[in-house]
């Protein structure tokens, strides 16, 4: 090695190492957002940011818990469609039974949306972790079978007619001046963060895929890790989908046709390895608030929204690229 | 083990793929046949065929990088953009230069998109180490904004006739031109898959990256030539698409990414790597659109088509899941 490596890590460095350099984008962006664009810092527009924030930190919680044990899931943004569809017509129909109580048909309407998505989560984790099928494929399998029957089921046309309670209520409801999809984001952080941190269960997901052969042979049951992260990452894109049907107000098959690179771009840019085994819920949620400043920065200054994609693809290049020479001069060192 | 069920489990193996796969294309026309008379008719076989030779380049840009152990997630994108941009251009500058060296200018920067897209996927993946999922899925997105975004997201009309007299109604001999320049591309693959050095080099590669490297070869430089291949073979069925449909369409390539990994899995390539020759691109090219034309002549709902699709793509890959077990 070079005479380079004896010398002692400066402060900066460790610092650098230990929360990389995520936080100091995101202050950067927002700080060169706020001088370019006052409007920015309205209170409104900051609550609008925090709201897709939310929305994406949840979704890419879920991502993150499947990368971590080894894997992929494309069929996030397919499973929000489906959920979308299955919970307003679920409303729609319990209504027109003659339930009266709106409580009831919301309440109802949301675990019966929650149904398929959970279905693709337990198909997925099966077809992944016991026939031992390529994550990819069965991903991009159960996504267009997910996304064809919603498109089948609705005909093409949006589901409207949902009771008030849930479209005014869950979709643009506040406490304390934040959207509910804040708390319940700021929920999953705290319980994926406890998970990872404090309890048994999170060793096993980081421990099968940092390497699941040896994890087998110390006698941990991978398979039901590996099922378990494609259910909760399911259960997790089924959420997003209510909030976001409540949202817009009416169940569209369409809906979350984004969140599937989004989701993946947020994990990734969040430092969560594709190899597996590595990823902390606290750098995702960091990392899709930064992808939220920068979709509303790219609004704010006017830019097509066909430009978009365009620059998260870049975005989600540089970011892997520095993670990968990362990786490469951390190897030299050892 | 014993012996002896090696041997039979070794030549069922050899012999399962290529007999499955003829005999499953062969009972889906039977089946479409049975219902719609139509599916037989000169018209129909004629169009499979040309719908089959177009996507036969699809499936093999695919095939490529697969035995590399990657994947492709752009050759829609890929497509999208040739068929814009070459579009483009030879409207532009057919004014100018004239038909033919208008076209030839428009077939030459379509070519042109598909080597620069293949050598920023090469580059990223082979030099930058970088996940081929990642890479291409960054790709995927950037080149299709672009491709919207330079079209304002409209369809290009007013392409030369002649463009598409050339490369997609010619018949020579019988046979329709995409059958001919499919038949070409497929010796060619076929030939620099066997019987060439990159060609044994991409099976190692896709083995063991580490055999290929102790064996002295430049895996970056080859590994970075299989997704250019692929990025060239994506653009020339962007060409041939675009000479089909008659103008430059921005979303022309959309539903390809599934359909060409479905149609390179399902047809024998499997995504562990090392495998899958030429024929893993024609069986399932055919396989693919005489179902999707099978199910066009019943009438199925347009949404529930890729639902089948989709099953069979897990279907093809639990069935490769189980063949890499067994070995």
């Amino acid at each position: 090695m070079t005479a380079h490596a004896a010398i002692p890590e400066s402060r900066t460095s460790k610092v650098l190492k230990a929360i990389g350099i995520l936080p100091f984008v995101l202050v950067l962006t927002c700080v060169l957002l706020a001088l370019y664009e006052p409007r920015f810092l309205r209170v409104s527009n900051l609550i609008n940011v925090l709201r897709n924030a939310s929305f994406l930190t949840i979704i890419s919680a879920g991502q993150m818990l499947v990368i971590i044990v080894g894997g992929f899931d494309i069929s996030v943004g397919a499973i929000v469609a489906l959920t979308s569809v299955s919970s307003a017509l679920s409303m729609v129909g319990l209504s027109s039974m003659g339930i009266e109580s709106a409580g009831v048909i919301v309440l109802l309407g949301c675990l019966m949306g929650l149904v398929p998505a959970l279905a693709v989560g337990i198909a997925n984790g099966f077809l992944v972790s016991v026939l031992k099928i390529s994550p990819f494929m069965v991903t991009i399998g159960t996504m267009t079978i997910a996304v064809g029957i919603a498109g089948y089921v609705t005909g093409g046309t949006p589901i409207y007619d949902m009771p008030e309670l849930f479209t005014r209520e869950i979709g643009r409801g506040k406490f304390l001046r934040l959207p509910y999809i804040v708390y319940a984001a700021a929920l999953v952080l705290a319980l994926l963060w406890f998970m990872q941190n404090q309890t048994r269960l999170g060793r096993y997901f980081y421990a099968v895929g940092g390497n699941e052969k040896a994890s087998r042979l110390t006698g941990l049951n991978t398979r039901k890790y590996i099922w378990l992260a494609y259910v909760l990452s399911a259960l997790l894109a089924g959420i997003v989908g209510l909030f976001l049907t409540a949202r817009v107000g009416s169940g569209e098959a369409t809906l979350g046709s984004n969140l599937m690179l989004e989701s993946i771009s947020v994990a990734v840019i969040g430092g969560v390895a594709l190899k597996g085994g590595v990823g902390r819920i606290q750098m995702v949620a960091l990392s899709a608030i930064f992808l939220a400043v920068l979709s509303n920065g790219m609004s704010l200054a006017r830019i097509d929204s066909k430009y978009h994609i365009i620059i998260i693809g870049l975005v989600i290049v540089f970011a892997v690229a520095a993670e990968s020479f990362r990786e490469s001069r951390r190897n030299k060192h050892v | 083990m014993s012996d002896q069920t090696q041997v039979s489990g070794h030549s069922l193996r050899a012999i399962g793929p290529h007999l499955l796969l003829p005999l499953a294309i062969v009972a889906v026309v039977a089946f479409f046949a049975l219902l719609q008379p139509a599916m037989l008719s000169g018209d129909n076989i004629a169009n499979i065929m040309k719908q089959s030779s177009l996507f036969f380049f699809v499936a093999c840009a695919q095939l490529v990088v697969i035995i590399t152990r990657g994947f492709d997630l752009s050759v829609g994108a890929n497509v999208s953009l040739v068929s814009v941009a070459s579009s483009m251009v030879m409207t532009a500058m057919i004014p100018v230069f004239g038909t033919g060296l208008g076209i030839v200018l428009g077939v030459g920067i379509g070519l042109l998109i598909g080597v620069g897209i293949g050598a920023m996927n090469g580059l990223l993946v082979a030099y930058g180490r970088i996940n081929p999922f990642i890479v291409t899925l960054a790709t995927m997105s950037i080149f299709t904004g672009v491709a919207t975004t330079i079209s304002g997201g409209f369809p290009i009309f007013n392409l030369p006739e002649a463009f598409s007299f050339a490369f997609n109604q010619m018949i020579i001999l019988m046979l329709p031109i995409p059958l001919i320049i499919a038949g070409v591309v497929a010796y060619g693959l076929h030939f620099s898959l066997t019987k060439t050095v990159h060609g044994r080099v991409l099976y190692v590669l896709g083995d063991s990256n580490e055999v290929a490297l102790v064996a002295g070869r430049r895996v970056k430089e080859h590994l970075f030539l299989a997704y250019v291949t692929s990025g060239v073979l994506a653009s020339v069925a962007g060409l041939l698409m675009t000479a089909q449909t008659g103008s430059g369409e921005p979303n022309l390539g959309t539903s390809l990414v599934l359909n060409s990994i479905a149609a390179a899995v399902i047809g024998g390539a499997s995504l562990r790597g090392g495998s899958g020759g030429i024929l893993a691109p024609i069986y399932g090219a055919l396989l693919i659109v005489c179902l999707s034309i099978g199910m066009n002549l019943q009438q199925i709902n347009g949404s529930l088509q890729p639902v089948v699709i989709g099953a069979i793509l897990i279907f093809g890959a639990a069935l490769d899941a189980l063949r890499t077990r067994e070995r």
